[in-house]
């Protein structure tokens, strides 16, 4: 699967993808960088170990880097007032993550060489829109809730979330049904 | 399936009523601690479902069609070759010890046919060592001759390097040097630790067994993206690729935190990752309904042209598909040398893309095979696999270009007038005797100087000129797949490329030349019930149209594929047809690279049934292991076995030219 003897195909994560994560990770760590000392540890912590995964294409690497980078986010988020940078960190960092598999996959799948900008860009955008999209949904209901029945609204808030992730939770149910084939 | 569902509609429910608390259409008192118990809700399901693990992340592999299969090396086996050299060593008996019974067997061949010896002074010579000079090669061999005590620095090594330096391993290797060096007909060097052979264990795939050296199914497979026929575009495989594993449980986690620390960013953030999670579920896996449209720049190229290949996506679907990757089935013996036949994209509905990469042509047919399209929705999560077919085949005629020097055929020839000088005297060119005048003598045959000096009536005779019948046959069995270094060119391809020269060649100047090979006919692991009928075979003949056919049948004929089969052959049955259709007067030229025994003995049974052989071999061995030299040394004694028996054999270097080899060959006779 590595083809490290290959000759014709470098089946390494893909430049276009890799770019694109190395900058989604430096913007969480500006993200953090807003707020204390010990997140920003974390957050440099688990950025190095993303940037190696994505350069060297490891997924174990990146798992563990995007989610010490999280509990930087999620450090930095609970010592400061301001929602922003966390908002902004977490879309990072989910971004990074998710762009870094796919640059691993694509490499594996049709290495470096292939002219595959057209099919990384619609990732790129994609991932983008969804936490711009979720970011910017939650922030409103945030700020709008924010002035009237905080308590209120944000508990069902939270229950909807709750409930929707159970929902939509894992695939493993789908799963089961398509193996084979 | 049906709580789930419950629980996104609760969810969703819940979330309006929210909007609504939050427009001061509805009012509900709620406290702080609710809010700390559902954050410990959330946390709870977030941790049990992070403790089940998470998915496993999946992806479709892809193969590598753009690069040639590869072909083993002679000797890729040691135990394989030594199991090869019983066979040539009739007689010895195998005890338990396979490997150094072999190699003694080994070294009584090279003694017996190098050194003049008997086998039963060979033997004996093995036995109390006196053969070599190495003494670790003697005593390996040998059950009285004591080994050399070994050094302290050899057993440190042995210790620091255990690879290739235990006394088995190097004892190996020397004995293996030891009979390399008889084997170089006298020229017998000095061994220096330097010049030893590299051990190499046995090769995974043969490991346990003594299988025969051959192509295996999973070198092949590597290089081609499938084997089975596709109609059109075929849906092959789907699954989860996973790639959001573990984001629902992440958000959740970040919701619980962030209700029970009072922490409004935490909760967001939490939010963001249900988004994704969200999105993650949101598409339907993807359909493809794709055409393929592959054009070549050149349909007809000569070997070694390059050949553009352009290949047009069109989605034919009325639905944007947005993640796209493609791989171009290039035939398995073809390889990608510019550009690249792989593809990721996202097309709209209609849009067409294109991919150009450029290959080089070898001999033969070669037919694309299908390619692979895999497809994946917007969110990454599923994945599905298409076959893609069009059908695009190239031909590649050898280039026949004659020999530069005389082609080396016997002096076997038939009663018709041709170019052959044969030992008979008779009308010609060249003279051959003068004898007495006999009645019914020509005129314009008798010596008339010598007439005129002593009165006396002489008749000159010239060498009788006659065409030859010649068979080309090429060796094209499993076995004779090899090549000196995996990629380079093997035995087969260079076989088929001198069948072609020596055929325009022999054409040229007038003879009768036919065509035919032993070896597999089926490709693509077919059983072969009627390979008779289908076995090569071009009856001598001469002229234009004769020459075309020849030239054609080695284009495509699927027993000169440069592709290597997948199972071996009858050959025995091959080869009694073969006799069968040849007439008493044909002789042959062999072409085999006598990597097994079998080679030399087609040759001799051929030889044995009054056609006149000529073997020439192209020498497929190297020399870097010690079963590479063991291999180099088995083939020499085949070769000087078979030269022995009177059958003449060039032998044909991977580095030389096919001239060179015959020139110096006809040079050695001379």
């Amino acid at each position: 699967m590595t083809g490290t003897d290959d000759e014709t195909i470098t089946r390494r994560p893909t430049v276009v993808l890799s770019a694109a994560t190395i900058a989604a990770v430096l913007a969480a760590v500006l993200a953090i960088g807003a707020g204390a000392d010990s997140a920003l540890a974390f957050g440099l912590l688990g950025a190095v170990c993303l940037a190696a995964g994505v350069v060297r294409g490891l997924p174990t690497a990146l798992d563990v880097g995007a989610v010490v980078l999280f509990i930087g986010v999620v450090v930095g988020g609970l010592e400061q007032t301001a929602v922003e940078p966390t908002v902004i960190g977490t879309i990072a960092t989910v971004i990074a993550w998710d762009l870094g598999h796919s640059a691993v996959d694509l490499g594996e799948q049709l290495g470096r060489e292939s002219r595959t900008a057209r099919l990384e860009a619609v990732q790129i955008v994609s991932s983008l829109l969804v936490g711009l999209l979720s970011g910017t949904v939650g922030y409103a209901v945030y700020v709008v809730a924010g002035g009237g029945q905080p308590v209120a609204a944000a508990v069902l808030l939270l229950l909807a979330a709750v409930l929707i992730t159970i929902g939509l939770g894992t695939q493993r149910g789908r799963s089961a049904n398509w193996s084979g084939s | 399936m049906n709580t789930r569902r419950v629980a996104v509609l609760l969810g969703t429910a819940a979330f309006l009523v929210a909007i609504a608390v939050v427009a001061g259409v509805v009012e509900i008192a709620v406290t702080r601690p609710t809010i700390v118990v559902i954050g410990l809700v959330a946390l709870v399901v977030a941790l049990s479902a992070l403790s089940r693990g998470h998915g496993v992340r999946t992806r479709f592999g892809t193969p590598d069609p753009e690069r040639r299969g590869s072909v083993p090396v002679p000797g890729r086996s040691l135990s394989g070759t030594v199991d090869e050299f019983r066979a040539v060593t009739a007689g010895h008996t195998a005890s338990s010890r396979r490997l150094r019974s072999g190699l003694r067997g080994a070294a009584v061949a090279v003694l017996t046919r190098f050194e003049g010896d008997s086998v039963e002074d060979a033997t004996r010579r093995i036995e109390n060592g006196t053969w070599t000079d190495d003494r670790v090669a003697a005593a390996f061999l040998s059950d009285s001759v004591e080994p050399p005590a070994r050094s302290l620095r050899t057993r440190l090594a042995a210790v620091v390097t255990p690879a290739g330096n235990t006394p088995f391993q190097s004892g190996i290797r020397h004995a293996v040097a030891a009979i390399v060096a008889v084997g170089d007909d006298g020229e017998r060097t000095e061994i220096d630790r330097q010049s030893l052979p590299e051990y190499d264990p046995e090769p995974d795939d043969l490991r346990g067994g003594f299988s025969r050296p051959g192509p295996t199914a999973n070198a092949q497979s590597r290089t081609r993206t499938t084997t089975t026929a596709v109609d059109g575009i075929e849906a092959h495989r789907r699954r989860l690729t996973e790639h959001w594993t573990g984001i629902g449980a992440v958000a959740l986690l970040a919701v619980g935190i962030g209700a029970v620390a009072d922490s409004p960013a935490i909760v967001l953030a939490g939010v963001v990752g249900v988004g994704y999670a969200g999105f993650a579920r949101a598409f339907d896996p993807p359909e493809l309904e794709l055409s393929l449209d592959r054009t070549l720049s050149d349909d007809d190229p000569e070997p070694g042209d390059e050949i553009d290949v352009t290949v047009t996506l069109t989605n034919e679907s009325g639905s944007f598909v947005p993640d796209l990757r493609f791989v171009d089935g290039v035939p398995a013996d073809m390889a990608v040398t510019e550009g690249s036949s792989r593809l990721g994209t996202a097309l709209r509905p209609g849009e067409s893309v294109t991919l150009e990469y450029t290959v080089t042509a070898r001999r033969g047919t070669h037919a694309f095979d299908p390619a692979i399209a895999i497809a994946r929705d917007l969110s990454r999560s599923v994945e599905r696999e298409f076959l893609v077919d069009t059908e695009t085949t190239v031909v590649c005629e050898p280039s026949l270009q004659p020999l530069a020097t005389d082609v080396p055929i016997r002096s076997a020839t038939t009663s018709f007038a041709g170019r052959v000088q044969t030992a008979d005297g008779g009308s010609g060119t060249t003279i051959h005797s003068v004898r007495e005048y006999r009645k019914s003598d020509p005129l314009s045959r008798i010596d008339w100087n010598r007439h005129a000096k002593t009165g006396d009536l002489a008749t000159l005779e010239f060498h009788e000129e006659r065409t030859a019948r010649v068979v080309v046959l090429v060796d094209a069995r499993l076995a004779t797949y090899c090549a000196p270094d995996p990629d380079a060119t093997h035995a087969v391809d260079r076989s088929v490329d001198a069948a072609g020269r020596i055929g325009t060649a022999l054409l040229a100047t007038g003879e009768t030349v036919g065509l035919a090979a032993l070896g597999p006919v089926a490709r693509d692991g077919g059983r072969e019930e009627s390979s008779d009928a289908e076995q090569c075979w071009l009856p001598p003949a001469s002229g234009r149209h004769h020459e075309l056919q020849f030239r054609n049948l080695l284009a495509t004929h699927p027993q000169f594929s440069t592709l290597p089969p997948s199972s071996a052959c009858q050959w025995r049955r091959q080869l009694r047809s073969l006799r069968r259709r040849l007439s008493d007067d044909s002789q042959i030229i062999l072409l085999t690279p006598l990597s097994d025994s079998v080679g030399g003995d087609i040759a001799r049974r051929l030889e044995a049934r009054g056609h006149p052989v000529t073997v020439i071999s192209p020498d497929p061995t190297a020399d870097r292991t010690a079963g590479q030299q063991l291999a180099r040394v088995a083939r020499n004694v085949r070769r000087t076995d078979l030269q022995r028996a009177g059958i003449p054999v060039i032998d044909w270097p991977d580095d030389e030219s096919l001239d060179t080899a015959i020139a110096r060959h006809a040079g050695v006779r001379r």
